[in-house]
């Protein structure tokens, strides 16, 4: 998260923890405890762990969504197809359940598959043949988005009981175990940062032509984030029919605007190059939390949408006010 | 003052080259788009015998007058590295208030300009976030769009009244000459819009604003105009695009512009233009828009369950794609390909 | 008093289910109003602000108005807000929800955490599978395959016709059109031409239909869902000829079937369809039941199926559904309005202005439901999950065959 403020690879080694309230992730940090702060002295059971734990169970499909286009945005790219994946994802667990602690994770594995492939074919469109990623994910969504419905043309299907259950359960009676998931994809970004990839994902996204100067195998970046990222998706839809419990077509589709936005509010550029997957992670917390905020705000409903349009700006005019005034972000 | 000098002329000069390129490219571009268009048509005769025909190409031209004028604007933004979430929101406003505002009453001639008027000011509201407290094009205009709907919403009760003003029907449902009025429209506002892109130091200004900011700065273009007016004018094109929905069907709708928001920016990228932004051509997103509407009217015809047919519609905008590559072209001409980026 | 069968159908119910708790009140008649929450889907269409307005109209009229706080939440499409939408009222200590749900299946989670914290669910319109609900709805009313055998009925067994279905992947859009597809498959004449979604609105309606038209010039009827005001505007455009239709409940299109100069160039057909005034009377249950003025576990509920054949369309003289109207004139409502919104039996405060703008009834007071209600027949994933469905599902009720296979 530090070293979003540098584009250079090699400076990106030393970040340090105090960059850290500066970066896109702090200030969305900052303004998710602020937002829970609000919610809190509105509505004094929002401290409660069986609050909590629904609101976590709430955002992890979005945060793990948002976290998944992260990769694809930080390589300067766009990818529609997260609706698709997840719609198709879903539709599979709830047609085809897989019962029992290993049944899940069969079903998980055959979620990070579809959603591999989905990727793999995005990353040989936009990678190898040069197809502009906006256009070519279109149509890779469009086909996800069929193959749902000749899977399941209506809502319906059952999703294992071991999944819906257990994953949206809590461990010891405090930490939401889907919490856990975003736990693991935060965990593997970490590593993954750290490789050459990863360095060379924020490198192509800043400057695609110095990168590949500097050796970096500019498709190989950009495929590898479109089958990272459409594996992550898989885990989204996962994470999501664990929730709902049941299958529909349509799943998806609410997610495609939301993942844009929570990658935004994250921080992250969506021109490339600046960012990280933990901002979008908090960002995508932080809009299912204002929907929370402004309920017990008892905002009417009519003004629910400019508050929200509202707040957007606002988080991300002082986002970037504040970090202009500490100076930390350079321009890219 | 030498300096700035050298850097102009040095931009003009390579400005000049990048034109004859582009216009040699795009053009080849934007008649290939065309070109796929009439293969799609007559091969469509192929599901239905009734398709193929001069009605069908009618038809299209109609439905897809919706997506061209929207496109037109959504395309200046994108020349600009920009990307514009407003246009439903916007199409609705535009829409909801011809309807309730005005109807078939009176005072069509100076109430159909506040209207757009209004739909301008959202634009120049997204562009004020867009380049003073430079917010991301991105989330401006989705937070522009979740406002206008909202207020959309309060505005009408949830109900909008009335009915479409004459001269819209008569824009609309006309007809001369057996081709239906909004044919010729399209037509008209396709050369105009070209025009305006292509030919004007607007446009130029716009290319060189969306290619590099930094150099377009020290070349003498107004960064802040050339930088707001795109937003105000895909605005204006939006609310238009409500007015013309509103012809068509004599009425209005909260819902109206809910899908139109990915085909406009489809027919942009069709049609050959970057969606980073400096490069692109308007003839090309008019096919692209004309390619698109085809493709429903041909997917429509089709005897398949949907899952099926949604599978078949989004091959046949990745097999669009893949034709019309430019590396595909560059080959073709036996160019050697300067590699470019994908985006 | 009320004693009748339905409380048996409740009682086997709850037996099927195993959760016959009757949702006890949370706070009872103590001065303290009832927490109401009317939880919307989108609210862009004529169709969902109606349904909300007359619940906001009846809340707002006495006695209701001293009893009741109502707040209205809308969610969009999207499930995900929609559970968030339902956690907080939850928590807000809500005394019963009256809702339309987005999804059939996603929000029982939710629901019946609900349930066990004592809130009562009523759900509108569409469905949901979990059984501690109430759904009140047409859907299983046989919309679907009455208006095929209408329109079956209207070309002779006979002719091409175009489906305009709603939202694909959606619940209600595929008990409509299995209902339909039941009667057109026993009639070897009607070939389904063309087969297209318009997400129950008149604009895409509209759209899609001329794009069917190019391939198919030589339709002979359509059978449409909601928005087929803009199924007739896309014929009209073509040139004029229109042909034997059924659609549902706009006002636009009950004007049209009555309008001779319509019926000269071809229109005939039957309005029916999903009635708004369904939000209305799940509202006034879920009162009656919170007041104890009456006792009903958690069941489905049939709304009745508006069905106007053309000759039984009647233009209201006043604001009010009297002397069996059902249409209003042009320019008094939108083309698009759903005239199935009040009703004088079960909604007798309501008028028109309560539809459009919210607002009660001067002088009107509440009046009580008749004690019976409709029993709903099991569907499953409609409103039961793992249930077997009745062997006549899509019996006919409202016509009968006029031609023979």
């Amino acid at each position: 998260m530090a070293s979003l403020t540098h584009s250079t690879p090699h400076r990106m080694r030393r970040a340090q923890p105090m960059k850290l309230l500066t970066s896109g992730a702090g200030i969305v940090f900052v303004l998710y405890v602020l937002l829970y702060a609000i919610y809190a002295s509105l509505q004094p059971s929002a401290l409660s762990s069986s609050t909590f734990t629904n609101l976590v169970n709430n955002s992890v499909p979005l945060a793990i969504a948002a976290a998944g286009e992260t990769l694809v945005v930080l390589s300067r790219g766009f990818d529609l197809s997260v609706a698709g994946v997840i719609s198709l994802t879903n539709v599979l667990m709830a047609v085809y359940p897989q019962e029992g602690p290993f049944g899940a994770l069969v079903s998980l594995a055959i979620c990070l598959a579809v959603g591999g492939i989905v990727g793999a074919v995005n990353g040989w469109l936009v990678a190898i043949l040069r197809l502009q990623a906006i256009a070519a994910t279109l149509a890779t969504m469009i086909v996800c988005q069929g193959l749902a419905l000749v899977i399941l043309d209506a809502p319906g299907g059952m999703v294992a009981d071991w999944v819906s259950y257990e994953l949206t359960d809590r461990l010891f009676g405090v930490l939401p175990i889907s919490g856990l998931f975003v736990l693991a994809v935060v965990l593997a970004w970490l590593v993954f940062k750290r490789t050459n990839l990863g360095l060379g994902l924020y490198a192509v996204g800043a400057d695609e032509q110095a990168a590949s100067l500097s050796g970096i195998s500019v498709i190989k970046v950009r495929f590898a984030a479109f089958v990272g990222a459409g594996m992550i998706y898989g885990l989204a839809g996962f994470m999501l029919s664990a929730q709902t419990a049941t299958g529909n077509p349509n799943s998806g589709t609410p997610f495609l605007m939301l993942a844009f936005a929570a990658v935004a509010l994250g921080g992250t550029s969506l021109s490339g190059g600046r960012g990280g997957l933990i901002g979008s992670i908090l960002g995508a917390a932080t809009l299912m939390l204002l929907q929370k905020v402004l309920f017990s705000g008892g905002v009417s409903s009519f003004y629910t949408g400019i508050f929200q349009g509202v707040v957007l700006v606002l988080a991300i005019v002082f986002g970037s006010a504040f970090a202009r005034l500490t100076g930390r972000r350079t321009t890219a | 003052m030498t300096s700035q000098v050298d850097v102009m002329s040095k931009f003009q000069a390579e400005q000049d080259t990048r034109k004859a390129r582009r216009i040699d490219r795009h053009t080849v571009s934007a008649i290939a788009v065309f070109v796929l268009c009439v293969v799609l048509i007559l091969a469509s005769r192929l599901v239905s015998p009734s398709l193929g025909s001069w009605q069908q190409v009618l038809t299209v031209l109609t439905l897809a007058s919706f997506l061209v004028v929207l496109s037109f604007g959504q395309g200046l933004v994108i020349l600009t590295g920009g990307l514009d979430l407003s246009l439903p929101a916007v199409i609705t406003l535009g829409g909801v208030l011809t309807t309730t505002w005005i109807g078939n009453g009176p005072g069509a001639w100076y109430m159909l300009p506040f209207v757009l008027a209004i739909c301008g000011g959202v634009g120049l509201a997204s562009a004020i976030g867009i380049v003073w407290l430079k917010v991301p094009p991105f989330i401006m205009t989705m937070a522009t769009s979740i406002i206008v709907s909202s207020a959309a919403l309060g505005l009408t009760n949830g109900t909008p009244r009335g009915a479409s003003p004459d001269v819209l029907l008569l824009l609309m449902k006309g007809s001369w000459l057996g081709i239906p009025a909004p044919v010729y429209f399209l037509v008209i506002f396709a050369v105009v819009g070209w025009i305006v892109q292509s030919r004007t130091v607007f446009g130029r200004y716009l290319y060189a604003l969306g290619t590099n900011r930094d150099a377009a700065r020290i070349a003498g273009v107004p960064i802040t105009l050339v930088s707001v007016l795109p937003y105000v004018i895909s605005a204006v094109c939006a609310g238009f695009v409500g007015m013309m929905l509103v012809g068509y069907a004599n009425g209005a709708t909260l819902r109206m512009g809910d899908n139109y928001m990915l085909p406009s920016i489809a027919a942009v990228v069709i049609g050959g233009s970057s969606i980073l932004g400096g490069n692109g051509n308007f003839a090309g997103t008019v096919g692209g828009a004309i390619l698109l509407t085809t493709v429903g009217t041909v997917i429509a015809a089709i005897g398949l369950e949907q899952g099926l047919r949604t599978i078949i519609e989004g091959g046949i905008i990745l097999v669009a794609l893949l034709l019309l590559r430019e590396e595909l072209f560059e080959r073709l001409r036996g160019l050697s390909g300067k590699p470019r980026s994908g985006g | 008093m009320k004693r009748s069968m339905f409380m048996l159908a409740t009682a086997m119910m709850a037996a099927t289910f195993g959760s016959g708790m009757v949702s006890q009140p949370a706070h009872a008649q103590d001065g303290k109003k009832f927490k109401i929450y009317l939880s919307l889907s989108y609210s862009g269409n004529s169709w969902q602000s109606e349904a909300a307005n007359i619940v906001k109209a009846l809340a707002a009229t006495p006695p209701y108005n001293d009893m009741v706080e109502l707040t209205e939440v809308i969610s969009g499409t999207d499930p995900q807000a929609q559970i968030s939408a339902y956690e907080s009222m939850i928590e807000a200590g809500a005394d019963g929800i009256v809702s339309f749900p987005i999804s059939s299946t996603a929000l029982n989670r939710t629901i019946k955490r609900g349930c066990e914290a004592g809130v009562l669910f009523f759900m509108y319109d569409a469905t949901v599978t979990q059984p501690c609900a109430y759904n009140v709805s047409y859907i299983t009313s046989g919309f679907g395959e009455n208006s095929a055998q209408a329109l079956v009925n209207e070309l002779g067994g006979k002719g091409k016709i175009f489906l305009s279905r709603g939202v694909p992947g959606n619940s209600v859009d595929k008990r409509h059109t299995d209902g339909a597809l039941s009667i057109f498959k026993k009639y070897p004449g009607i070939e389904i031409a063309a087969e297209y979604y318009s997400y129950w609105d008149d604009r895409t309606t509209q759209q899609e239909t001329a794009k069917a038209l190019v391939a198919h010039p030589d339709v002979d009827g359509i059978w449409a869902q909601a928005g087929e005001y803009g199924a007739i505007q896309a014929l009209l455009d073509k040139g004029g000829k229109l042909v034997p239709m059924t659609g549902e409940n706009s006002n636009g299109f009950r004007l049209a079937l009555a309008d001779p100069a319509m019926q000269e160039k071809g229109l005939r057909g039957v309005s029916a369809g999903s009635p708004p005034a369904q939000s209305g009377y799940a509202f006034k249950l879920m009162m009656e039941i919170l007041t104890k003025k009456r006792e009903l576990a958690a069941t489905n509920i049939e709304y009745p199926l508006p069905w106007v054949p053309a000759d039984k369309v009647k233009i209201c003289k006043g604001e009010k559904f009297e002397d069996g109207c059902n249409a209003f004139a042009d320019g008094v409502v939108p083309s698009s309005f759903v005239t199935e919104v009040l009703d004088p039996v079960l909604l007798p405060e309501l008028s028109i202005q309560s539809a459009l703008n919210g607002t009660p009834v001067e002088g009107a007071t509440i009046q009580a439901l008749p004690a019976e209600v409709k029993q709903a027949p099991n569907e499953p994933d409609i409103n039961c999950q793992g249930c077997e469905p009745p062997a006549d599902l899509y019996h006919l009720t409202k016509i009968e065959p006029t031609v023979q296979p």
